[in-house]
C-alpha cells in the first residue's frame, strides 16, 4: 500500500518523534511511504488568512507533487489536513482559480488535475488498512490503559468539511482505542480546542484552555491522552509544565501521538516509538504494558 | 470502509443529522426536559419537566408547553419563531441552538447562553455584545463620492460581506467561543461582533482608514480558529473562513502591527520553506522568547528544539519553492 507522505513542519521539528514513530508503524502496517522532499509548509492558519493566493499555491503544489507520483497523500497533522482539503475544494469549485494556480505551477513543470486523495493516518487505518486487518495485527493489546482521545479541531470541524452537526459525535479515536485494547474514557475536552494557533504571540490562551481539558481527562480516569495532531500535542505535552504552574496542580499526563499508541499495540518498543522524547514522562505507560 | 467514511464515524451512530433527530421520538412519548432556572446572582437550580411529544416538536414548542402548563413564570425569549429574529438561542445538551429551529431530543438539558450575564432563567443580557459592536463603529464611511444608483459592485467584491449579512445576531457563536469564555484574558471581540463588523468592513466602498481604526479594536488575531462558531451558526455563515480570515487579511495590510505573528510565519516559510518554531518565536516575540531559559533547556534536552537548524538556514528545495510563491527576502 503506497502513499505519498506529508509529515508537516511540526513532525519535522518540535514533534520529530511523531515522524520517527510514523515510519516505524508504517513499516509494521505495510504502508510504503514516499516523502515529498520539496513539499513546503501548508501555511498553518496564518497564511490562509493573510495571503490566500500563496496559501492556495503552496497547498495545490503539494497535491500536484503527490499526483505526479500517482499516489494518495497521507498526513499526520490536523491543520495540514484541513488546509489541503480546503485548497483542494477551492481548486475543484472554482475553474478560474484552478487555471490561475496551474498557471503558476507550470513555471515549476507541475500540474494538478484534482485527483489526489488526501487522508489523515487516522482515516488510513480505517479505510486502507481496515478494522479487521488492524485487529489481527495487534500483538500486544493495551489492556488496562485508560486513554482520553483528544481530537483537536481541524479533524472534526468545520461542519461544511466533515458534515458533523455536533462534532462531539465523532467516535473515530475511541473506536480505534478499543481495537487496540484500550479503555477509552469520556470527558469534556474530547473535541475542544488546545489554543495552539495563537500561542506564538500569547501562550496564555492555550495554557488556560488546555489546562481544563487535561484536568477533565485526569478526573475521568485517563492514564494517558492520545491525539492525531502534533500541534495539539505541543500544547498538551510541551506546555504541560506551564499549565501545571498556572493551575497550581500536578497533572503528570502522558500524551501520545496516534502512531505511537498504534505502534505499542503492534508490539513496537516504547524506545523505538521515541516515547522518551516527550516532555511529560511516559514511563507509567511503559510500565503498564511491560510483559 | 470507503473513502471519506472514516472522517464521519459517529454521524450515523449518534443520529447526527436533522432527519435522524426528528425520528428519534414517537408521538405521545414524554420528553424529559431539565431547565436551568435562576437569576443574575449565579444561584441556579435545575428543574425537571415531562413534556408530551408531538410530531415535529421544536425546543421552543417544549418551552411554550412548559410555560402554559407547568411553569408560567419561566423566563425565555422568542419572537418570530422562524429563524429570523435571533432572540431564542439557548444551549441544549451543551450545544447552542435556536429554540425555534431545533428538533427536541428525548432527554434535554436547556441552559441560557454562556459568556453573557443571565437576567433570569434562559434570558441573557445582550448589552455587553451591543456595546462591543457599537465600539467597533460598524458602518460605512465612503472615501469616494457616491456615484448614484446602481453602484458598480460585483458579486465577487461583496462575496465576504454578503455572507456576514446573513447574521441574525442570535449570539450562538458568542456563547460557543472558547476565547470569549476566558473573559478578559485577551482583547478578542468575539465572533458575533466580528461578523457584525464584517458586514461593512468587508464592503469595498468603506474607507480603508476607517476600517483599519475599527479592526485595531478587535483583537482579531486572538481567534484560535477552532470553528466552534461555524459549527453552531444557525445561519450557516462560514464565520472563520469567510469573515474572520478576510478581516485578518484586511488587518494585515491596514494595521500590520496587529498581524505580527501571521506576517512572521509568512516570512519564515518564505525563507525556509517550512516553519522552524524557534525561528518563528524569535521573530514574533523578539528577546521575550529568550526569557524562559529553563524551558528552552528542557526543550533542548528532549531535542524539541535545534539551535543549529534555527540559526543556519539551509537552502532546500522546499525553501526554493516557498520563496518563489511567497516572495522571499
Amino acid at each position: 500500500m503506497k502513499f505519498a507522505y506529508y509529515p508537516g513542519c511540526s513532525a519535522r521539528s518540535t514533534c520529530a518523534e511523531l515522524n520517527e514513530a510514523m515510519h516505524e508503524v508504517a513499516a509494521r502496517l505495510g504502508l510504503d511511504l514516499t516523502q515529498l522532499d520539496s513539499a513546503t509548509c501548508t501555511g498553518a492558519r496564518e497564511l490562509r488568512a493573510i495571503d490566500p493566493a500563496g496559501f492556495h499555491t503552496l497547498n495545490v503544489r503539494i497535491l500536484a507533487l503527490a499526483e505526479r507520483e500517482g499516489l494518495p497523500l497521507m498526513t499526520v497533522c490536523n491543520t495540514c489536513t484541513l488546509n489541503l482539503l480546503d485548497a483542494h475544494a477551492a481548486f475543484s469549485d472554482d475553474p478560474a482559480l484552478a487555471d490561475e494556480i496551474n498557471g503558476r505551477l507550470a513555471g515549476e513543470g507541475l500540474h494538478y488535475s484534482g485527483r489526489t486523495r488526501i487522508s489523515h493516518f487516522l482515516w488510513v487505518l480505517y479505510e486502507d488498512i481496515g478494522v479487521e486487518r488492524l485487529r489481527s495485527m495487534v500483538v500486544r493489546p493495551l489492556n488496562g490503559l485508560s486513554v482520553a482521545a483528544f481530537y483537536g479541531c481541524h479533524i472534526t470541524r468545520p461542519p461544511m468539511r466533515y458534515g458533523f452537526v455536533d462534532s462531539r459525535n465523532n467516535v473515530a479515536l475511541e473506536r480505534l482505542a478499543e481495537i487496540l485494547g484500550c479503555r477509552p474514557i469520556d470527558y469534556s475536552g474530547r473535541t475542544e480546542c488546545c489554543g495552539f494557533h495563537t500561542a506564538a504571540h500569547d501562550e496564555r490562551v492555550a495554557i488556560k484552555l488546555t489546562g481544563q481539558h487535561i484536568k477533565s481527562a485526569k478526573h475521568n480516569g485517563a492514564a494517558a491522552m492520545v491525539t492525531p495532531c502534533p500541534l495539539c500535542h505541543t500544547v498538551l505535552d510541551g506546555f504541560q509544565r506551564e499549565i501545571e504552574r498556572d493551575m497550581g496542580e500536578t497533572l503528570d499526563m502522558p500524551v501520545l501521538h496516534l502512531p505511537q499508541l498504534v505502534g505499542l499495540a503492534l508490539g513496537l518498543a516504547p524506545s523505538v516509538l521515541r516515547l522518551d522524547r516527550h516532555m511529560a514522562s511516559t514511563d507509567a505507560i511503559a510500565t503498564l504494558i511491560a510483559p | 470502509m470507503t473513502t471519506g467514511e472514516a472522517r464521519r464515524l459517529g454521524q450515523a451512530e449518534h443520529a447526527d443529522g436533522l432527519a435522524a433527530r426528528n425520528q428519534r421520538i414517537a408521538a405521545g412519548e414524554p420528553i424529559a426536559v431539565r431547565i436551568r432556572r435562576g437569576g443574575p446572582d449565579g444561584a441556579a437550580e435545575l428543574q425537571d419537566f415531562a413534556v408530551p411529544y408531538q410530531k415535529w416538536m421544536r425546543v421552543l414548542d417544549a418551552l411554550n408547553w412548559i410555560a402554559e402548563n407547568r411553569a408560567s413564570d419561566l423566563a425565555y425569549r422568542w419572537f418570530c419563531g422562524s429563524k429570523m429574529c435571533g432572540t431564542c438561542a439557548v444551549r441544549m445538551n451543551g450545544r447552542e441552538v435556536l429554540a425555534c429551529w431545533e428538533a427536541v431530543e428525548p432527554a434535554m438539558t436547556i441552559e441560557p447562553l454562556r459568556n453573557l450575564p443571565v437576567i433570569r432563567d434562559l434570558v441573557v443580557d445582550r448589552g455587553p455584545f451591543d456595546r462591543k459592536v457599537a465600539e467597533l463603529e460598524p458602518w460605512i464611511e465612503r472615501s469616494e463620492p457616491y456615484t448614484g444608483f446602481p453602484e458598480p459592485l460585483s458579486h465577487k467584491q461583496m462575496k465576504h460581506a454578503s455572507k456576514a449579512l446573513d447574521c441574525i445576531g442570535c449570539m450562538c457563536c458568542y456563547s460557543a467561543c472558547p476565547v470569549i469564555g476566558l473573559g478578559d484574558l485577551t482583547d478578542f471581540a468575539g465572533p458575533a461582533p466580528l461578523v457584525q463588523l464584517g458586514q461593512t468592513a468587508l464592503d469595498p466602498r468603506n474607507d480603508p482608514g476607517k476600517v483599519g481604526r475599527s479592526l485595531a479594536r478587535t483583537g482579531i488575531f486572538n481567534c484560535v480558529s477552532c470553528y466552534k462558531c461555524e459549527e453552531v451558526c444557525p445561519a450557516a455563515i462560514p464565520i472563520v473562513s469567510q469573515v474572520i480570515e478576510p478581516l485578518k487579511a484586511r488587518a494585515a495590510s491596514l494595521v500590520p502591527a496587529m498581524a505580527r505573528h501571521s506576517l512572521a510565519l509568512r516570512a519564515v516559510v518564505a525563507e525556509r520553506g517550512r516553519v522552524d518554531p524557534s525561528a518563528l518565536l524569535l521573530r514574533v516575540q523578539g528577546l521575550r522568547a529568550l526569557v524562559n531559559v529553563r524551558r528552552a533547556l528542557r526543550l533542548l534536552l528532549r531535542r524539541k528544539i535545534d539551535p543549529i537548524k534555527t540559526f543556519l538556514t539551509r537552502r532546500t528545495p522546499a525553501a526554493a519553492a516557498a520563496r518563489r510563491w511567497l516572495g522571499g527576502p
